[in-house]
């Protein structure tokens, strides 16, 4: 992530906004080529055909050689580089799957969506209670909601994403029938009621992380000496908790926040197959194991630019929020 | 030379009673210790509390409820739940903390490194860590653990390539805002080499962070391990792991619910004793 | 007050959660548009309402049948994997077929009947025979698939030798072979010898397998080669009155678990492939159940006769001694599996199960096996299998636990599908559990990949030689059926018991579940489903 340092370390004041943003572009750029190249390799030095996946274990020799030749698999690896380099930057695209024919694209296109809502709802889900709690837990320190606070995250901390998501679906889904065991409905309100539990779910996972920074900031925040003034100038007391101390301990859990989010882009695998979404997650799964080349790199190419777009928002907002930059636009 | 440190506390120079009464004055991390140790005593003791083999099977015994003689029933195979349960904790755990050694110090190796040299160091360091952020996790999860085959020695690669990462972060920034601070510019000043003002006195500031990171990380790992059992690319039966007899016991969930929730339990219980700790540990080093 | 300046703060949260999608959500519909070249297969409806499936009619409705793997392509003679083959079954039908009990039955042929010497098969087509799209289906596009897939060849090739394919009239097709080939009627009930209209009715090859066209009760509605598929029901076809149902959906259901619960809930009508240890659980459940068929497949404990240790026939036996099967057997599948005695499972004709004298559980025979062995005091050894199978992680336990008890050493390595595959296909191994499925009701169909060490596979990568077998196996193929034919497999299957090249374990059976309410499902052998005569019911 190119967020936290380039703040605080270096002249971020005396830089114009203009190179600043061309030198993120620049390693933004560097990041994903590494990334392309990196999972290029990898995913064909991991043992496994994509041949015999698709033509089972009864294949002849003859069969598997045809069909390595048909999808350019028979080459020598530099030379398979050298393509899909070559279609990388002529066509932005990855090639068309091994197994379906279908341009990744297009397979990607279709996912993505149902995913980024997913991503999207836990956090506003995540955001809301962690700010709620946090809000709660820091300014009744060492009371009983404090405590009771603090123990929260230790409790979601330790729940394997799968865990709590089949608990969920048998509580909530199976016996209680509140909401659909799993796929995704029709429609806006469709889409949104059948994402709701598998959001929770995911927000489970994120909750206990941004309510200790949210936390812990806001106790910074409120035991220095800027709010300490704020208070002898007798500002009440919850303007200076949302006007102030609020605004200046957002910073690093935002930053928080962006880390979470991309890790979560690529790795919504678990909870997709729990809820059977047909997500990014899932197709990356199914893509791994029938070795389907073309498509792993496709979504490896989506994660890493989606995640470069996010941490570039983020610093872009940090920026915005940082009172120490602030005079300075 | 005497060390600097702003978290003067953690020297274990002061008289031992305080030490011991600041721990005792939090309550998080007592109560932490306490639920960790009584996992530690009995995975250790488990062989003398326990009359049955955690691999030992009993075809004809399979799926037994909880019993007497079978405190939380058997499994599919005849063997006793909770010899397995404790077993298990002995392979999680010890990967656990094993797994975490070499992240752990090439993390705060690079984050200081990164941190206090800044210029080129510094952008070649976040450059990889920006890669491996972008990387779709389970991407490299999935290849190394089926790249290395099936069992522990998958989850040890995989995090030693991606667990560095939260160390590196973390200590990267509190070096990076050490580093502006009058103790080491003096110390500079004085003449002193960068890796010995690395080693004696940045080290010894950053390192209640990243233990603390540590604890919260360790959570993690586990949450990991026992999420690769459910994928199916975990430990290698027979072996008892928390995350296949998830995974296995699922089947059974509405038969047999507790084949796959009292696994899931010793996950949380771990965790919350780790978080605890953790918790009371960055409470005892910020308490003035 | 409090609330209210939370509430903005939280608005002010969500928006920038809701900014930073949109930008993402942007950037993907850019590419998206991009790719206007190719066609996006429209992604299948979620058809599956309670309100539909409830509904009281007995006839019509859409049928949600869920599945572990997505449809990746309609081409039947490159395709070979069940994802793929139970949805081509749909589309495409034979010449001939098998019913239930697995028995040969003519389909699209009205009769067949084959010369005296076995060399020349003459079909006749049914009367009124039409594609999908309303095209009269003739004896030309017979031979015209056959040759398709005769050059081809793909991984269900034809084995028998063709001489010639001709259309004698509209109506006759006339195969004839160089040799006999006694298993060949069988093998044309393959989904793989489906008939699809010649020259792909004016369409390129690509293009007709997107929109595939054939004689099956269904045709392609809405595909997703990595999603769910929708079928609409064929109006022209050949079986009047069917398929009762007006659509049938695949909806991909990647997870055991979920699966199950969708079925519980009523998300799905049925699920294919059900785990053997989630039977018991349908089966009892107030609103769903269990639909089984015997099936075609034998789980099987297989050695690679090349191996230091496995080498030593003495060795195989001992293991075999020791292993109880019919403990194993009752363990891991509930009920829902016979234990095995013969290479060939029960469904099969010349199965011998009953007649057959196997190495059953005898702990002391196994260690005097052992003793005449050239290891008569054990050895270690691994034992290889495909990770995310719960039932066979278990069988190596179990396997496990009977090696040790005379004193092998067994370690299991556990690892992934596709590297697992690249093991064995290198006879990288020293013993693996897998399992060996026909493919067509026929004796030679299991056999041809087990006993041949000439085949590719070299006996299914145990490299197993025995001239004697091998003999018998091609006589076997050139025999009439008949009480001859019944000899030759006897002694062949005898052989194999004695020598065991592998240990066949257990036939378990094909478990579909299904809400209650479904009637009409007819489970196939190989694990397909025949829709035709399903109603969704109440």
């Amino acid at each position: 992530m190119m967020m936290p340092g380039k703040l605080q370390g270096s002249a971020a004041g005396n830089r114009t906004s203009y190179s600043w943003l061309t030198a993120a572009l620049i390693r933004a750029a560097v990041v994903i080529l590494c990334v392309m190249t990196a999972v290029f390799f990898l995913i064909r030095i991991v043992p496994g055909d994509p041949a015999k996946m698709i033509l089972g274990e009864y294949s002849t020799p003859e069969a598997i050689a045809a069909m390595h030749h048909t999808l350019g698999l028979d080459l020598p690896l530099w030379e398979q580089f050298i393509r899909f380099v070559k279609l990388l930057f002529t066509s932005g695209d990855t090639g068309n799957s091994i197994v379906s024919g279908t341009s990744t694209r297009v397979l990607i296109a279709e996912r993505a969506p149902v995913t980024m809502l997913l991503i999207g709802m836990a956090c506003v889900i995540a955001i809301v209670i962690a700010l709620l709690l946090a809000t709660v837990a820091a300014t009744n320190k060492d009371k009983l909601a404090d405590h009771l606070i603090r123990i929260f995250p230790a409790i979601t901390l330790g729940m394997p994403i799968f865990w709590v998501g089949i608990l969920f679906i048998m509580l909530l889904s199976v016996r209680l029938r509140w909401f659909p065991v799993g796929g995704v409905g029709e429609g806006w309100s469709g889409m949104l009621y059948s994402l709701t539990l598998p959001a929770v779910t995911v927000a489970f996972s994120q909750i206990p992380t941004l309510v200790r920074s949210l936390r812990a900031q806001m106790l910074e925040v409120l035991e220095s000496d800027f709010v300490v003034t704020l208070r002898a100038a007798r500002i009440p007391g919850r303007v200076i908790l949302f006007k102030h101390v609020l605004r200046n301990s957002a910073l690093p859990t935002l930053m928080l926040l962006g880390v979470n989010i991309s890790y979560l882009i690529g790795g919504t695998l678990v909870v997709e197959q729990v809820f059977g979404i047909k997500g990014i997650g899932s197709l990356l799964f199914t893509s791994i194991s029938n070795r389907d080349f073309p498509v792993i790199q496709g979504i490896a190419l989506y994660c890493a630019v989606s995640v470069v777009i996010i941490s570039l928002l983020v610093e872009i907002l940090a920026k915005w929020l940082d009172p120490r930059t602030k005079g300075t636009r | 030379m005497k060390t600097t440190t702003i978290y003067p506390e953690l020297q274990t120079d002061g008289p031992k009673t305080t030490l011991l009464r600041r721990i005792l004055n939090t309550p998080s991390l007592l109560a932490g210790s306490i639920m960790f140790a009584v996992l530690i005593l009995l995975a250790v003791f488990i062989p003398y509390l326990s009359p049955y083999d955690p691999t030992e099977q009993n075809l004809s015994a399979f799926l037994q409820p909880p019993s007497a003689e079978h405190w939380l029933g058997t499994d599919q195979l005849g063997r006793d739940l909770f010899t397995r349960l404790i077993y298990a904790a002995r392979t999680d755990l010890t990967i656990m903390v094993l797994a975490e050694i070499i992240p752990f110090c090439t993390g705060i190796f690079l984050g200081m490194v990164a941190g206090y040299y800044g210029k080129w160091v510094d952008n070649v360091i976040t450059l990889i860590t920006d890669t491996f952020i972008a990387f779709p996790f389970y991407l490299i999860v999935i290849i190394v653990a089926f790249a290395s085959g099936a069992g522990q020695r998958g989850i040890y690669i995989t995090f030693i390539l991606v667990g560095w990462i939260v160390f590196a972060r973390v200590v990267r920034g509190l070096s990076a805002s050490f580093r502006e601070q009058e103790w080491i510019a003096s110390a500079r000043t004085l003449g002193l080499s960068g890796p010995r003002i690395i080693l004696r006195h940045l080290l010894p500031n950053v390192l209640p962070q990243a233990v603390v990171v540590l604890m919260t990380d360790m959570v993690g790992l586990l949450v990991a391990i026992v999420t690769l059992g459910y994928l199916g690319i975990g430990i290698a039966p027979p072996t008892p792991d928390w995350g296949t007899m998830i995974a296995d016991g699922q089947s059974f969930i509405s038969t047999a619910w507790w084949l796959s929730a009292v696994p899931g339990f010793a996950v949380v219980y771990t965790g919350i004793a780790l978080s605890l700790v953790g918790d009371g540990l960055a409470d005892l080093w910020r308490k003035k | 007050m409090q609330f209210t300046a939370s509430i903005k703060k939280t608005l002010w949260s969500g928006t920038l959660a809701v900014l930073l999608m949109a930008v993402i959500a942007g950037c993907s519909g850019q590419n998206n548009t991009a790719a206007s070249g190719e066609t996006a297969q429209p992604s299948a409806s979620q058809a599956a309402d309670a309100g539909n499936n409830t509904s009281e009619q007995a006839a019509g409705g859409t049928f949600v049948y869920g599945r572990p793997a997505a449809v990746t392509s309609f081409d039947l003679h490159n395709q070979i994997t069940s994802n793929n083959a139970f949805a081509i079954d749909k589309v495409f039908e034979s010449l001939v077929a098998f019913n239930s009990e697995g028995e040969i039955v003519d389909w699209l042929a009205a009769s067949h009947t084959i010369s005296e010497d076995g060399l020349t098969y003459t079909f006749v087509l049914r009367d009124g025979l039409k594609f999908s799209n309303g095209n009269a289906v003739t004896a030309k596009d017979a031979v015209f698939s056959l040759e398709r897939h005769l050059k081809v060849g793909g991984p269900l090739a034809i084995a028998a030798k063709v001489d010639s394919v001709t259309a004698q009239d509209d109506k006759t097709l006339v195969i004839k072979l160089q040799e006999p080939y006694t298993p060949f009627i069988s093998e044309l009930s393959n989904f793989s010898n489906g008939i699809i209209p010649a020259d792909f009715g004016g369409a390129t090859e690509e293009e007709f397998f997107k929109n595939p066209v054939g004689t099956g009760p269904f045709a392609v509605e809405a595909w997703d080669p990595a999603g769910d598929v929708t079928f609409v029901k064929n109006a022209n076809y050949w079986q009047e009155g069917k398929p009762a149902i007006d659509k049938l959906v695949y909806k991909l259901i990647e997870d055991d678990s979920q699966a199950i619960n969708q079925l519980k809930a009523g998300e799905v009508n049925a699920v294919e492939a059900l785990a053997l240890q989630n039977a018991e659980e349908l089966k009892n459940g107030a609103d769903t159940a269990v639909v089984t068929n015997g099936s075609w497949v034998t789980e099987q404990l297989f050695f690679n006769t090349l191996d230091e240790h496995f080498k030593d026939v003495h060795v195989r036996r001992a293991l075999a001694l020791a292993l109880d099967r019919e403990g194993l057997t009752k363990a891991l599948t509930f009920g829902y599996a016979k234990t095995a005695n013969s290479l060939l499972p029960t469904t099969i004709p010349y199965n011998a199960n009953d007649t057959i004298k196997a190495l059953n559980y005898d702990v002391e025979a196994a260690k005097a096996e052992l003793a005449k062995s050239a290891f008569p005091n054990g050895f270690s050894t691994k034992l290889l299998i495909a990770s995310g199978n719960s039932t066979r992680a278990q069988e190596a336990q179990i396997i496990q636990a009977a090696g040790q008890a005379i004193g092998i050493k067994i370690e299991i390595e556990s690892i992934e599908l596709a590297s697992f595959r690249e093991r064995f296909f290198a006879y990288d191994f020293a013993a693996m559990l897998n399992s060996g499925q026909a493919d067509s009701p026929e004796a030679n169909s299991i056999l041809a990949f087990q006993t041949d060490p000439e085949g590719f596979s070299k006996s299914y990568w145990t490299h197993y030689t025995n001239d004697e077998v091998t003999k018998l196996l091609y006589e076997g193929q050139k025999t009439a059926d008949g009480d001859a034919r019944v000899e030759i497999y006897t002694k062949l299957l005898q052989t194999l018991a004695d020598e065991v090249p592998y240990i066949p374990l257990y036939y378990p059976d094909i478990l579909i579940g299904a809400r209650s309410s479904v009637e009409g499902l007819t489970v196939l052998p190989n694990g397909s489903v025949r829709f035709e005569d399903v109603r969704i019911g109440q």
